[in-house]
């Protein structure tokens, strides 16, 4: 009688209940791992075709006016950045801005900050996860790892300064490596190490340290002439990887300085420089 | 619910697997194109300057 009862009226009510509910858990599920390839592939692709618009857009520019003496507007293509130590394909087109927009493209200059090679801090905000992802292993960086920026005119090569736990004993330890070779502590006698005693290679923030981007990091306020700073390149981006409660700070200071007159391309310098 | 979608969409059973199929496409696409770039910006690894 149930069985007939059931072959003609369909299954219970709490059977479609429960069945309705397990196909949105279902659902829900497929959604978030559309939402997971979306966000680490989807944005991939599409930050990669950006990239190479603005590659092309910055390399017009250099053939029309190789050295513009200062950034371009904000949201245009600036400069190329090469890290060795992800490969020698790891080539990025840095935008000029590092808002929203600027930053869906590639790494992107802090408008306020120096320019490459000159004293004072060249800032560059990238992503860690999707779009590129070009700061994704910032954390594996070492002391000396060269940073390269490519202008129309030259290339600067920027190194990596030592790590917290490396400042004692640089100047000997520094000797065993030929990349440190000019890679200073920037430290003076003074108490704390002198306007730049806060610098190092990688430093965790909290993400209201806009000074890690200022003239001397960290030190906004110590007024040290601009002739007297060093050329630095720093890198953010957020920290811990899936998070955004900390930035990862990586600080570089300018070792070279190399006229594109002088080599071929990247890759010439690349084999100049040792591979790394 | 996906039982009762399926026993309303039309036509025997390839011309009902050919309209799913283009219904499941039609679905990603908007969640690909419309839903996940507006719902992705707020995610907290997109703030990487400080």
């Amino acid at each position: 009688m149930a069985a007939a009862k059931r072959s003609s009226a369909g299954p219970g009510a709490g059977y479609v209940v429960m069945r309705t509910l397990g196909e949105l858990f279902v659902t829900v599920g497929v959604f978030i791992l559309l939402f997971v390839v979306y966000t680490l592939y989807v944005t991939d692709w599409n930050a990669a075709k950006l990239q190479d618009e603005a590659t092309v857009e910055l390399e017009e520019s250099w053939d029309a006016k190789p050295e513009p003496g200062s950034a371009p507007a904000v949201g245009m293509a600036f400069t190329k950045l090469y890290i060795p130590r992800f490969g020698d394909d790891f080539e990025f087109t840095v935008m000029e801005g590092a808002g929203k927009e600027q930053l869906d493209v590639g790494p992107g200059h802090y408008p306020d900050t120096a320019l490459p090679g000159e004293p004072g801090n060249f800032g560059v905000a990238g992503h860690r996860i999707g779009k590129g992802a070009p700061f994704n292993r910032l954390d594996e960086m070492k002391s000396c790892d060269a940073i390269v920026i490519e202008t129309g005119h030259d290339f600067f090569v920027y190194r990596v300064l030592p790590m917290s736990e490396e400042i004692v004993g640089w100047e000997v330890t520094s000797r065993s490596d030929k990349r440190c070779e000019k890679v200073p502590t920037l430290r003076t006698a003074e108490d704390g190490g002198g306007p730049y005693g806060k610098t190092v290679g990688r430093r965790i923030v909290t993400p209201d340290r806009r000074d890690a981007v200022s003239p001397v990091p960290y030190r906004p306020e110590a007024g040290l002439p601009r002739a007297e700073q060093a050329a630095l390149i720093t890198l953010t981006t957020c920290h811990p990887e899936y998070g955004n409660s900390e930035r990862m700070i990586i600080h570089a200071v300018l070792t070279n300085q190399v006229s594109k007159a002088s080599v071929a391309n990247y890759g010439d310098l690349l084999e100049k420089m040792g591979g790394s | 619910m996906y039982a009762w979608i399926w026993r309303h969409l039309p036509g025997p059973f390839p011309v009902r697997l050919m309209v799913a199929l283009v219904l499941i496409t039609g679905v990603v696409a908007l969640l690909m194109l419309v839903v996940f770039p507006w719902l992705e910006p707020m995610l907290p690894f997109n703030d990487v300057s400080v």
